[in-house]
């Protein structure tokens, strides 16, 4: 890492000074980077303020809320908590969502790169005509799909089970096209000829070299697909009904009172809970991709 | 040498075994809809290709045709203009900005809060007589009477094309930079011995490489963005107000199907969609691969 | 790097088979046998009563509640299949008249359950919303749901002279009375509604028709069309506060003046009355008004209307149709729980034996002392019934867009009454609409 930072030092500084030989406007380093910090906190606060909004909302009375916005906190917290927790256990919702979108997204991740692994480095009878098909399917919207999924799921004898919200992830076609198009900038198919010439197995070679090079890509998607999973909301309304089963997205509809008197601080309270600490892992998670990926490129 | 290439059928077939099951079933039941009068219970009659005759008649399928075009096109250049630029600010080896982790997080937070939130707070925002924005800029002094922002046509759609791309830019910045974290960097540093400027490394050397991920990008919000509905739905009446400028293809396919029951005439809204969405994608892949055709890779 | 990462996932991975393991045994062991009776709603409305029902009777019962977005979406499916399906649900006046027709509630027409004897002990139009197109009846409720506008009294005796209901009442028996006592109040500054929308329960007039006749024809009356013209007057003199229904400026114009910025200037005004039904007082306006407690009363408006409704009924796939009926009667025909739900909440009743004998000892603070009970039960016998169609909610959202492009000057009533006829059309394409 260091010796890197140095050589990578030392090549900026001699294009400086070649540039500030060759180029004409001499420009200091320092100002233009203090305009892009300037501009880029100013966008992070634009994306962070609804975000602050919703916490804030959380913490104030319902009455309060459909007064207005505000960015003071409120004094009730405690209240909200209490309406939340007569409603629904957010504690078990919790567990739930993380149960189903843990497993999502590590199906998603594996089958996606392997399904991926197979269309770019094999030549088989059929495979454009599958992949422009599984393309295609992608574009026909899904809203319609739901009445013939849950008669499906009726006659397999899955309704109010994990099983349709899960399995399905082995299938993800918009994943399987990204990382197909990242596999094939970045894996070089000598790479699999010199494995092959050292006599690993097809799938010893897709374990020990494909994922790791897809590592990167397989990590992006899956923060993708872990938020797509934990915000999922009608799919899981309509397959499931116990109650005990339910995710948070479904459990937030049971603090929905009437129409018009909502227990809407509650309710923020119970997004909030919901999306700290995806909020947390992602920014701890990210920083790992980042690093894994320097990492990586020392190396070779 | 023995030909390896039949392992390609057991890589995917996984995949193959759960779509068809999961997702091809239903979407092909949906197509079946299409030739009946279904409304969503009971019994469906077939009507053999009414649906269809009326969908190449029907004036508000066009409408809604090109709002989603005008919405999703402005959001997109916008979009994707953004990610574009952030990323070649980060990638940028001269430059050395930190923190990368942290702006790719709060970018993303947008993305994160649910649309019925997003809906609400822009609600509010965008109010015509309370809202900050009006607030904002007659305070200014750049308008005296407040703007009805959702009550006009061009304002309305350029307001959830914006509120798309807030939503949206630090995903594709993401997935931006996930392709330029994936090039070698031998690269870059060839191309600062070489002397190239900013533009010219970008241009020469990013945007080639990361043409299968700016392709990906392309073709997945444009799946994405054609079947724009939540906002439109919950920002105004959700039937498209005002004036039907926000009546979205989707939208008037739910709004067929689950307000007005026509569920089999929803159906068949469902597969003109999906022909105008195959159309354009075979466009993007064209201008995109068409010239240089790559020979799939042997083994 | 790499291994950490392997090994995090690795232990997610486990963490989540472990914690899915142990929660699959736990449903399974324990799932759906101590479970009584199932009920579904759009609200929270009947938990309390559950409870009571549940102590009762020494049984469990279950309550899902379904945001009302995605109720018919949730329901539907199950309804269907009867999997996993409620013994008991509601329905809510939207999508009532769609429900009882599909078969999905029990017939209580039929033994043993006999509703029809009921008939004379229910506020007709209530009971009447609850039979099915052949006339047997599918669905009962607890409640009837008629409107009056409700209007501050300190404004009332400054602008009007008096606050007595029944004397402001007469002040607004018809569209053109309205319109005068808007224009007091605008000379004194105040705003006769929040919004123009607020007058669109008294589009029937005198005239009360169905927006589709037993010929399925669209009708569109002459009160309606006139119903487009109000609401530009509003407008354009300037009667309201620009406040739409449940905006956040609606919420705060029932205690403090609001702001209206309107023709250059702005100015600021307060808001004298509010159009709600029965429900109105207890859920919107004691919810959010702080203030001015004791200075409202109700009172009738031109024409009477009703707003909302929670029906109920027996699913008729449930294998548990005694218990499940059991829970309707006490909802609705259940004497004394009726009487203690009544007198908790404020809902006003349809149960007639209860309401004949609570009705006359009704005060309610909140509206200076005023019998509110009464006043609602008066006018719950005025409306008529039989005009409710399943086209409602959507025609009713298709001409108030209609109205919308009018007012705001986009379209000419022509046009805009042209481009109702096109949208009704295609939304149900196999209603008759008129050719203009």
């Amino acid at each position: 890492m260091i010796g890197k930072t140095a050589v990578d030092n030392s090549l900026s500084n001699s294009v400086e000074k070649k540039s500030a030989i060759e180029t004409k406007p001499k420009r200091k380093v320092s100002i233009p980077k203090i305009l892009i910090y300037t501009v880029l906190i100013v966008m992070a606060i634009v994306c962070f303020i609804p975000f602050l909004m919703m916490l804030v909302n959380a913490t104030r009375s319902n009455e309060a809320i459909l007064s207005g916005f505000t960015l003071l906190p409120g004094s009730a917290i405690v209240e909200n908590y209490q309406t939340m927790m007569s409603y629904i256990n957010i504690w078990a919702g919790f567990k739930n969502s993380l149960i189903i979108s843990v497993l999502v997204t590590l199906l998603s991740g594996y089958f996606s790169a392997l399904t991926a692994y197979g269309f770019a480095f094999y030549v088989f009878k059929g495979k454009n005509a599958m992949f422009v098909f599984m393309l295609v399917m992608m574009m026909v919207p899904g809203q319609l799909g739901l009445i013939g999924f849950y008669e499906l799921c009726k006659n397999l004898g899955i309704l109010d089970t994990y099983i349709p919200l899960i399995i399905p992830a082995a299938a993800s076609p918009f994943v399987v096209f990204f990382l197909r198009q990242y596999i094939l900038t970045t894996l070089h198919p000598s790479l699999i000829e010199a494995a092959r010439i050292d006599g690993a197995s097809e799938f010893k070679i897709f374990h020990t070299i494909a994922i790791p090079i897809m590592m990167p890509a397989i990590a992006t998607m899956s923060i993708f697909t872990f938020i797509g999973s934990w915000n999922n909301y009608i799919m899981p309304l309509v397959v499931l009904f116990s109650p005990e089963k339910f995710t948070l997205p479904v459990l937030m509809g049971f603090l929905k009172g009437s129409q018009v008197a909502q227990n809407l601080g509650s309710m923020y309270l119970g997004i909030a809970i919901s999306v700290v600490p995806i909020m947390v892992a992602f920014l701890f998670l990210s920083k790992y991709i980042v690093n894994s990926i320097s990492a990586g490129s020392i190396k070779e | 040498m023995k030909n390896l290439n039949r392992y390609g059928y057991f890589f995917i077939a996984p995949f193959w075994l759960v779509f068809l099951v999961f997702s091809i079933y239903p979407v092909a039941l949906t197509f079946y809809y299409s030739f009946t009068n279904y409304t969503g219970s009971g019994e469906a009659q077939l009507v053999g290709l009414a649906n269809y005759k009326r969908l190449l008649t029907d004036t508000y399928f066009v409408e809604a045709f090109f709002n989603t075009w005008k919405i999703w096109g402005v959001n997109f250049a916008l979009q994707m203009g953004l990610a574009l630029i952030l990323a070649m600010i980060f990638s940028d080896m001269r430059v050395k900005l930190k923190g990368i982790a942290f702006f790719r997080a709060i970018f993303y937070l947008p993305n994160l809060i649910t649309i019925s939130s997003v809906a609400l707070l822009f609600g509010i925002l965008l109010d015509w007589q309370h809202g900050s924005l009006n607030m904002m800029l007659m305070k200014v002094g750049i308008i005296s009477d407040p703007i009805n922002w959702l009550n006009e046509p061009t304002s309305a759609q350029l307001s959830i094309s914006l509120i798309l791309t807030w939503m949206w830019f630090g995903h594709s910045f993401i997935v931006v930079m996930a392709g330029v974290s994936g090039i070698s960097k031998d690269y870059y540093e060839a191309a600062l011995i070489d002397g190239a400027n900013r533009w010219q490394t970008f241009s020469k050397i990013t945007i080639p490489l990361l043409k299968p991920i700016l392709l990906y990008i392309m073709i997945t919000s444009l799946i994405g963005g054609l079947q724009l509905f939540d906002l439109p739905m919950l920002l105004t009446d959700g039937i498209g107000s005002p004036d039907g400028s926000l009546n979205t293809m989707v939208l008037y396919l739910y709004n067929q199907a689950f307000k007005y029951n026509n569920y089999g005439y929803a159906a068949a809204v469902a597969y003109g969609l999906f022909v105008i969405t195959l159309i354009f994608s075979a466009f993007i892949f064209k201008g995109m691969y068409g010239k240089e055709r790559k020979q799939p890779r042997q083994v | 790097m790499k291994r950490k990462l392997s090994i995090f996932l690795v232990s997610i991975l486990l963490v989540g088979l472990f914690a899915g393991c142990s929660s699959d045994s736990k449903t399974s062991g324990n799932g759906k046998k101590d479970v009584d009776l199932r009920i579904w709603s759009f609200t929270d409305e009947l938990k309390k009563p559950i409870k009571t029902f549940e102590e009762k009777n020494g049984v469990k019962v279950e309550l899902t509640i379904v945001p009302i977005a995605d109720y018919p979406t949730k329901l539907k499916p199950v309804l269907e299949s009867g999997v996993g399906a409620p013994d008991v649900f509601t329905g809510e006046i939207a999508f009532l008249k769609q429900w009882v027709d599909a078969g999905y509630w029990e017939n209580l027409s039929e033994k043993p359950y006999n509703a029809d004897k009921l008939s004379d002990k229910y506020v007709p139009y209530v009971f009447d919303l609850g039979k099915d197109k052949d006339g047997d009846v599918r669905a009962l409720s607890w409640q009837t749901t008629p409107g009056g506008i409700y209007y501050k009294r300190s404004i009332a005796k400054e602008v009007l002279g008096t606050d007595d209901p029944t004397q402001v009442g007469e002040m607004m028996s018809s569209m053109d009375k309205v319109f005068e006592v808007a224009e007091k109040m605008k000379s004194k500054g105040y705003s006769m509604f929040p919004d123009e929308g607020a007058i669109r329960w008294f589009t029937q007039g005198d005239n009360p028709q169905p927006w589709v006749n037993d010929k399925n024809e669209l009708q569109l009356t002459e009160e309606k069309m006139e119903y487009m013209d109000y609401s530009k007057k509003l407008r354009d003199n300037q009667y309201t506060a620009l406040a739409p229904e449940w905006s956040p400026s609606w919420f705060e114009g029932m205690d403090k003046p609001i702001k209206v910025k309107e023709g250059g200037k702005e100015k600021e005004t307060q808001v004298f009355s509010y159009v709600l039904p029965t429900w109105g007082l207890h859920s919107v306006l004691k919810t959010n008004v702080k203030e001015s407690v004791g200075d409202w009363a109700v009172t009738s408006g031109p024409s009477p209307y009703f707003w909302g409704g929670t029906w109920l009924g027996v699913y008729n796939k449930s294998d548990n149709k005694e218990l499940a009926y059991k829970f309707v009667k006490m909802m609705t025909q259940d004497d004394e729980f009726l009487t203690s739900w009544s007198k908790e909440t404020g809902d006003v009743l349809s149960y007639l034996p209860v309401t004949e004998t609570i009705k006359d000892d009704f005060s309610d603070k909140f509206l200076g002392g005023q019998n509110n009970y009464q006043f609602f039960l008066d006018q719950s016998t005025k409306i008529t019934p039989g005009i409710v169609t399943k086209y409602d909610q959507q025609l009713d959202t298709l001409y108030g867009n209609a109205v919308q492009q009018y007012v705001t000057g986009k379209k000419s009533k022509k046009e805009a009454i042209k481009e109702f006829y096109q949208k009704a059309q295609n939304a149900y394409p196999d209603i008759k609409v008129p050719k203009k």
